[in-house]
């Protein structure tokens, strides 16, 4: 979608800054943030282009550098990281062939890690893009992987 | 596991996996806004005294009173000085749970969310606003999607919007949705509202408290999904009622998220003064038992001395733990508490916003420290000086831990385990 | 807030007395008691992230930091003991861990000095070992002015919030979060952010994270020799600037804090643009023209020459084939002394500058309708009025500390209408934008009138009380705008309507309301008329007579006011007393000790008519002090036809300019930096100017060559040693200036009319009675029309000219600064895109301008800034001269120039082909 129309979607008001920000970063396809976008945002709301900067590199779901297909965000809360996810990460890292931060060189995947997702009762767990997955083990883990490789 | 487990006392979680979340008749055959139209006929100064009388306090963690923050609100706002519109005075839901081990808000949402929304339109209506906002963290997916839909039901069956008049606030009640991106720190009441201004997550100074000075400098409630969720039931039934239900200083019922080394993780809500051990072996099957972390990383390490301890909020700070949150994380034995430890310091370092020195650089000097296994006084020495000199609750945060640990576990972080 | 209200506090057991309100923090430092902080700074909101200023509050639990207390009655703090001091050590090596120690001398570190103070300064007494390294901070060095190094960040928010709450530019922001956190200006690269270089981030920044970039390898704070209050060169805000001289150099320049007009705050001309008094180029010896070339030769010989020549024309021709530009760049002390020269040397009122091309016609207006040319308000009531409105003005480009007051007072409430035929950066604060065509005031204004009228939101009671023919003059003003309904305005503005009847209720309704007026509206053939229809709306709905309201033209160069106000004027003496007034001639005779009949009745020419006159032979003899007309003054083909047909011409500058190519000598004169004086700002305030540093070979000051030159031409002005000398002898000429003396304004300057040495000044003019001689006001009722000048078949667009923030007037200075070179130094074209399209023109093409009176080639900016049919064009850069194209058509009653509205034509420059191939 090209950025003036999820703009219109909203009064031109800073507070719905980070609404348009997800729009555009979900919306696009590219899972992240560009230039244009950026500058789209901040002459619509009247802003400073620091004022928009600032606030899309402060949330760790927003992002400014390039990212894959589909974001991976692999929970690392204490109750996570109890229950398994550092073999949990080794896994992805190896399936993937990327280490955490990083995007496949296809640019399907980037895999990054989150603060608490509120999944604790399915521990490890991890979204990809709106999704969720619980209780993640080696199997489940190829599983799912595999499944967005083919889609 | 929407079926209630037989002891609980389900207020809040009352309509969980009996109705359908996505269908308004299902909440108003349970009986659902009734509360709403009974709140409306009172006079607001009666809605609040009751929740006075009720002695709710805030869910969200801090545990402040809810009446009284309705009342301070109300105080704050400036009489309407006709023609003058009324001055503005906003409701925000705090719907960014972000704690560690905690997702009772989110069952909230997902299962029943015209519960919440019924909360927030009483809660206008006792302080006389005529907008509120949700602000829901991103990572919930399902929560926005149904909170949402929520709104849409509840606009077209006239309970927000144009047609939910609240005698004598002038007109509707407007609820918008607004989403956070990822920083725990918004979860902090100030500085969700500077979130909710499309600004960077940065604490406010305090006080003004939002009660004077809140979103968009208006005198602001702003509560706990949990908190707000409880209104309906109080206001149905009475704030004699409601403080028949657990302690004399922890009135009511709480939601707590029970995760880790148990059989039956999980959210469970019970009469405050339940003990740890009733909620822990009872309710979600635990076993070996070496730790409990109460509260999320925010919270407490207790051991098995505190098994039969009430879970109220006094009972709790006599044995120098909190009951924060709710979260409730159960270690069994072997588990490395220097590793939970450390991933709770790593948490607070990627949170913190960097305002303030002391947070700043103390939580990347804590990781440091435990990296380097230094002796646990060193990090508790460094986390008292940052609870007293931080700008915000985040700063203050560390201590609960490492002093907690350091009460029930003085061995632990300085031994060569983990 | 504060509440006038005085509180009694006790810090450590002393007993203060403070008003309520007030800040603690800065309340116990100016009570002695150094609480440490690096964040807060008294020109800022509090911001609490240092927590240097830890304190105990007795009833509060906790620390507290000072800076987040007011002030009130019983406040019991506890500053030092050691428990405080202790965590405040603690909180410096927390911040040591993170920074980089690195000084190189070039910036006052307050990080340094509590380092220092607490005893950190050996690493070995530090904590926590650095890991400033491992973070991996990185400095953007990209900005033309400045350098930010995020290992020397102590991230405090300072300059943040400078260019946020001081400037209202909000062009900095942090990025990341935690211990990465670092400051950036747009999208984290500097040069391509929206930053104007004002450098007020620099001056508040406590650690050298901010640094400035010009001098940077010369500049040592230990061997910086002096530092000199004076008062900005460039326009007319007045600026109080402090000179850092090194190696008698200026090496820096810091805004003054804690005085008007600017309080610390300056613009980027203000902090980077006085390198051009250190300038290879300056002039530094006279020249005379010998075979055509410019010779240097001793000051003898030209000063003998000069007189000799002007005498042999006086003499052989009359004292009105003389004629004197004085200048609006020299101190009042040097503008006094020219046209005393002028009056009693040459002998006539051929004298004037260019204020004749720039509110000449606000001021006429002015002066026939209220009594004052110069502003009634103070530029702090930019930010306290309730509704402002700014016409035909840029303000954030061409004043840029004014408009700083305005964005504050728009973030309080203020509602700004901006009515500008161009886009103006000022559209982005404001509530409502109105667009006309240009030339097309009078129709707007009478629109406002008109529905202002319609709505009866007339001050009915100060019409009676304050406006000559009270009701009647009322209906007779109404009568006149009957016929502007707001959609016959809007089919000869092409401002809707509903806009229209919005921005009139606006701005009748406010409370209080000020207008700002600018060169949009006087520089036009219909220039008075502009401001009398302006004036009309402001009087009828009372909006004047008032704190807060009036009208304000804010003055383009830095002494436009003060040259007036001392008697540069075909027309006035000083103290704005017509030269026809017999009396006051007698009076200006015995103070200059010369019998009456010596000083001219009759008035004298202006501006462009001595232009004129010099082309038609009866001006033969023209003295130019520091102004540079072959690039200011319009039809400037016609203007060089005058110049070469002087018999003499004689030019003082401190440059070579367009101007001095004609000369026949040029004098060298020190810059505002090398002399002694005093500037008049936009609000009325006189203000002083010091020397320091020394002017460059034998350079001198403009008032002693005068001295000098009138000594020689057996006419002598007068015995000064100092320049206070004069200025005591034009508050004796000029009586609301009476009661100013440097000794009064030593600190801060005071606001004319000030009639004795015991008058505080004047805040706000017209509170009791307008200047006129009745004391009521005057409405001028006045009709929209069709300018003279329209876009035709041959030349289809209006072209319009205007002023950059980086350049300034001829550019004689400001385009000799690297620093403001490296923003803008070219000249451009403004085309509507729409309009580029159709003429197949693109962005960054060379263009061809011409119109029947001349032509030039600039390049191409296809713009939505300006609308469809209209141009602008910068007019400082000569290789582009605009005036080539302007009229030297004039208003009939201010004789000021059409600057904003030529039709012209515009055409590609064809890019040849070689031939042949």
């Amino acid at each position: 979608m090209v950025p003036t129309q999820t703009l219109r979607k909203h009064p031109p008001l800073q507070e719905n800054l980070l609404l348009i920000l997800h729009e555009l970063q979900n919306g696009s396809g590219r899972n992240y943030l560009t230039e244009e976008d950026l500058q789209a945002v901040a002459e619509y709301l009247n802003i400073t282009r620091a004022a928009v900067y600032g606030v899309a590199t402060y949330y760790s779901m927003l992002s400014v550098k390039p990212r894959g297909r589909h974001v991976i965000r692999l929970c690392k809360s204490p109750v996570c990281d109890m229950m398994g996810a550092p073999g949990v990460t080794r896994i992805l890292e190896e399936l993937l062939g990327v280490a955490v931060g990083e995007t496949t060189p296809d640019g399907v995947f980037t895999l990054e890690e989150s603060a608490c997702l509120g999944r604790c009762d399915s521990a490890v767990s991890m979204m990809i893009d709106g999704q969720y997955y619980g209780a993640l083990d080696a199997p489940a883990l190829a599983r799912i992987i595999g499944r967005f490789r083919r889609g | 596991m929407a079926e209630a487990h037989p002891a609980e006392t389900r207020i809040t979680l009352r309509n969980v996996g009996s109705i359908d979340p996505e269908k308004i008749e299902d909440y108003l055959n349970a009986g659902g806004y009734r509360s709403l139209a009974k709140a409306r006929a009172m006079p607001r100064e009666a809605v609040i005294e009751e929740l006075v009388a009720a002695s709710l306090r805030g869910r969200g963690g801090a545990g402040f009173s809810a009446g009284l923050k309705e009342r301070f609100t109300r105080q704050a706002t400036a009489p309407p000085a006709p023609p003058a519109p009324p001055a503005p005075v906003y409701v925000v839901c705090n719907a960014d749970e972000g704690e560690p081990g905690t997702f009772k808000d989110r069952i909230i949402m997902e299962r029943d969310p015209h519960l919440l929304i019924e909360g927030i339109l009483i809660a206008a209506h006792a302080i006389g606003a005529a907008r509120a906002y949700i602000y829901i963290r991103a990572e919930y997916d399902t929560s926005i999607r149904r909170v949402r839909r929520a709104l849409e039901q509840a606009r077209e069956r006239g309970f927000t919007g144009g047609n939910g008049a609240s005698p004598g606030a002038g007109g509707a009640v407007e609820i918008e949705i607004r989403l956070g991106a990822g920083s725990y720190l918004c979860g902090e009441e100030l500085t969700l509202l500077e979130s909710l201004e499309g600004k960077r997550g940065y604490p406010r100074i305090k006080p003004p408290f939002p009660a004077e000075v809140g979103l968009f400098g208006a005198p602001t409630l702003v509560n706990n999904v949990e908190t707000l969720a409880t209104i309906p039931a109080i206001i149905d039934r009475g704030a004699a009622w409601y403080t028949g239900l657990g302690t004399p200083d922890s009135p009511g019922t709480k939601i707590f998220t029970v995760s880790g080394d148990v059989a039956r993780p999980g959210y469970y809500e019970v009469e405050l003064g339940t003990t740890l051990r009733e909620l822990i072996f009872g309710f979600a099957g635990a076993d070996k038992l070496k730790a409990v972390l109460i509260g999320g990383a925010a919270g407490t390490f207790v051991d098995a001395s505190v098994l039969d301890t009430p879970l109220c909020y006094d009972a709790l700070k006599e044995k120098g733990a909190v009951l924060g949150s709710g979260a409730v994380i159960v270690m069994a034995d072997g588990r490395s508490l220097r590793r939970m430890t450390t991933s709770i310091l790593e948490f607070f370092e990627h949170e913190s916003c960097g305002k303030c020195v002391p947070c700043r650089v103390g939580m990347t000097l804590l990781v440091r420290m435990i990296r380097r296994k230094e002796p646990l006084e060193a990090l508790v020495r460094e986390s008292e000086y940052m609870a007293a000199n931080s700008l915000c609750p985040l700063g203050q945060s560390p201590i609960l831990p490492l002093r907690s640990l350091a009460r029930y576990f003085p061995a632990e972080i300085d031994g060569s385990e983990g | 807030m504060s509440t006038g209200k005085r509180s009694t506090v006790h810090i450590d057991g002393r007993e203060i007395s403070a008003l309520e309100g007030s800040n603690l923090l800065q309340v116990a430092r100016e009570n002695g008691i150094d609480i440490p902080g690096l964040c807060y700074h008294k020109r800022l909101s509090p911001t609490g992230a240092c927590r240097l200023c830890v304190t105990r509050i007795e009833g509060r639990p906790g620390l507290v930091m000072a800076c987040t207390v007011a002030v009130r009655e019983g406040l019991r703090v506890t500053a030092f003991d050691d428990e405080l001091e202790e965590a405040r050590r603690h909180t410096l090596d927390y911040l040591l861990a993170e920074h980089d120690d690195d000084y190189d001398g070039t910036w006052r570190d307050e990080l340094r000095e509590l380092t220092d103070r607490y005893g950190l300064t050996d690493p070995a007494a530090r904590r926590y070992p650095n890991i400033c390294r491992e973070i991996g901070y990185h400095a953007d060095e990209s900005s033309p002015v400045l350098t930010y190094d995020a290992a020397k960040c102590i991230k405090c928010f300072r300059c943040i919030k400078a260019c946020e709450e001081i400037q209202g530019k909000s062009v900095l922001s942090f990025s990341e979060r935690g211990i990465a956190s670092h400051i950036i200006a747009g999208f984290d690269r500097w040069e391509e952010s929206e930053c104007d270089g004002c450098g007020e981030c620099v001056q508040l920044c406590p650690t050298g994270a901010l640094v400035e970039k010009p001098h940077r390898a010369t500049i040592r704070l230990d061997r910086l020799e002096r530092k000199v209050i004076s008062t900005c060169p460039y326009c007319g805000v007045g600026c109080q600037i402090e000179l850092n001289v090194q190696e008698g150099r200026i090496v820096r320049v810091n805004g003054v804090e804690d005085f008007s007009p600017n309080y610390g705050r300056l613009c980027v001309k203000g902090r980077f643009g006085c390198d051009f008094v250190a300038h290879p180029a300056r002039l530094t010896t006279p020249l005379v023209r010998r075979q055509g070339e410019l010779v240097p030769v001793s000051w003898d010989e030209a000063l003998t020459l000069i007189a000799e020549r002007f005498g042999a024309i006086r003499d052989g021709h009359g004292p009105d084939a003389l004629a004197g530009y004085a200048s609006a760049k020299c101190t009042n002390e040097d503008n006094y002394l020219f046209q005393k020269f002028v009056r009693r040397v040459f002998g006539t009122n051929n004298l004037d500058y260019c204020t004749r091309l720039c509110h000449a016609s606000t001021v006429t207006a002015m002066l026939r309708s209220i009594g004052d040319g110069a502003g009634t308000n103070s530029i702090e009531d930019f930010a306290r009025t309730d509704c402002l409105f700014v016409t035909g003005n840029n303000m954030i480009e061409t004043h840029p500390v004014t408009a700083t007051y305005v964005k504050a007072g728009v973030r309080t409430g203020m509602k700004l209408i901006v009515c500008d035929p161009k886009w103006t950066p000022l559209v982005k604060h404001a509530h409502i934008w109105l667009q006309p065509r240009l030339g097309t005031d009078v129709a707007l204004l009478n629109g406002m009138i008109r529905q202002i009228f319609e709505e009866d939101l007339v001050d009915r009671q100060f019409v009676d009380e304050r406006i000559q023919g009270g009701q009647d003059a009322l209906r007779e003003l109404r009568l006149q705008v009957e016929a502007y309904t707001p959609e016959v305005v809007e089919t000869i503005t092409t401002v809707p309507a509903d806009l229209l009847v919005e921005a009139a209720r606006t701005y009748a309704r406010a409370p209080t309301a000020m207008i700002a007026t600018g060169m949009g509206m006087s520089q036009q053939v219909t220039g008075t008329n502009n401001v009398f229809a302006l004036i009309n709306m402001m009087l009828i709905t009372g909006q004047i007579g008032r704190e807060r309201c009036g009208i304000d033209p804010p003055r383009g160069q830095n002494n436009v006011q003060g040259a007036t106000d001392v008697g540069c004027s075909p027309r006035l003496f000083p103290g704005y007393i017509p030269v026809t007034d017999e009396a006051n001639r007698t009076r200006m005779a015995a103070l200059w000790g010369v019998s009456g009949e010596v000083l001219p009745a009759d008035p004298g020419l202006s501006t462009v008519e001595i232009m004129h006159a010099a082309h038609e032979g009866r001006v033969r003899g023209l003295y130019i002090m520091g102004e540079n007309p072959m690039v200011t003054d319009p039809d400037l083909n016609h203007t060089r036809e005058s110049l070469e047909r002087l018999d003499f011409l004689v030019v003082q500058d401190i440059f070579e300019t367009e101007t001095t190519r004609y000369a026949h000598v040029v004098l060298p004169a020190a810059s505002f930096a090398e002399k002694e004086g005093t500037f008049v700002n936009s609000d009325r305030r006189v203000l002083r100017v010091r020397k320091a540093v020394e002017s460059p070979g034998e350079a001198r000051e403009d008032w002693r060559i005068l001295v000098e030159l009138a000594e020689r031409m057996g006419a002598p002005i007068g015995q000064y040693e100092s320049a206070r000398e004069i200025f005591e002898e034009i508050a004796r000429a000029a009586p609301m200036l009476g009661g100013i003396s440097y000794g009064r304004i030593e600190t801060e300057g005071i606001q004319w009319p000030c009639p004795a040495a015991d008058h505080p000044g004047t805040a706000t003019l017209f509170l009791e009675r307008f200047n006129t001689p009745d004391g009521r006001a005057i409405l001028n009722p006045v009709d929209h029309v069709e300018p003279g000048e329209r876009s035709s078949e041959r030349f289809p667009f209006i072209l319009n000219s205007g002023r950059l923030l980086y350049q300034y007037h001829s550019a004689t200075m400001s385009r000799r600064n690297n620093s403001l070179n490296s923003f803008v130094n070219e000249s451009y074209v403004l085309m509507n895109p729409l309009d580029a399209r159709r003429q197949e023109l693109s962005d960054g093409e060379r263009v061809r301008l011409y119109n029947g009176r001349g032509e030039l080639t600039t390049t191409l900016r296809a713009s939505k800034e300006v609308a469809p049919g209209e141009l602008f064009m910068p007019w400082h850069f000569s290789e582009s001269p605009v005036n080539n194209l302007t009229r030297g058509e004039l208003d009939p009653l201010s004789r000021i120039a059409p600057f904003k509205l030529s039709a012209c034509a515009v055409e590609r420059v064809s890019t040849h082909t070689v031939r042949g191939q």
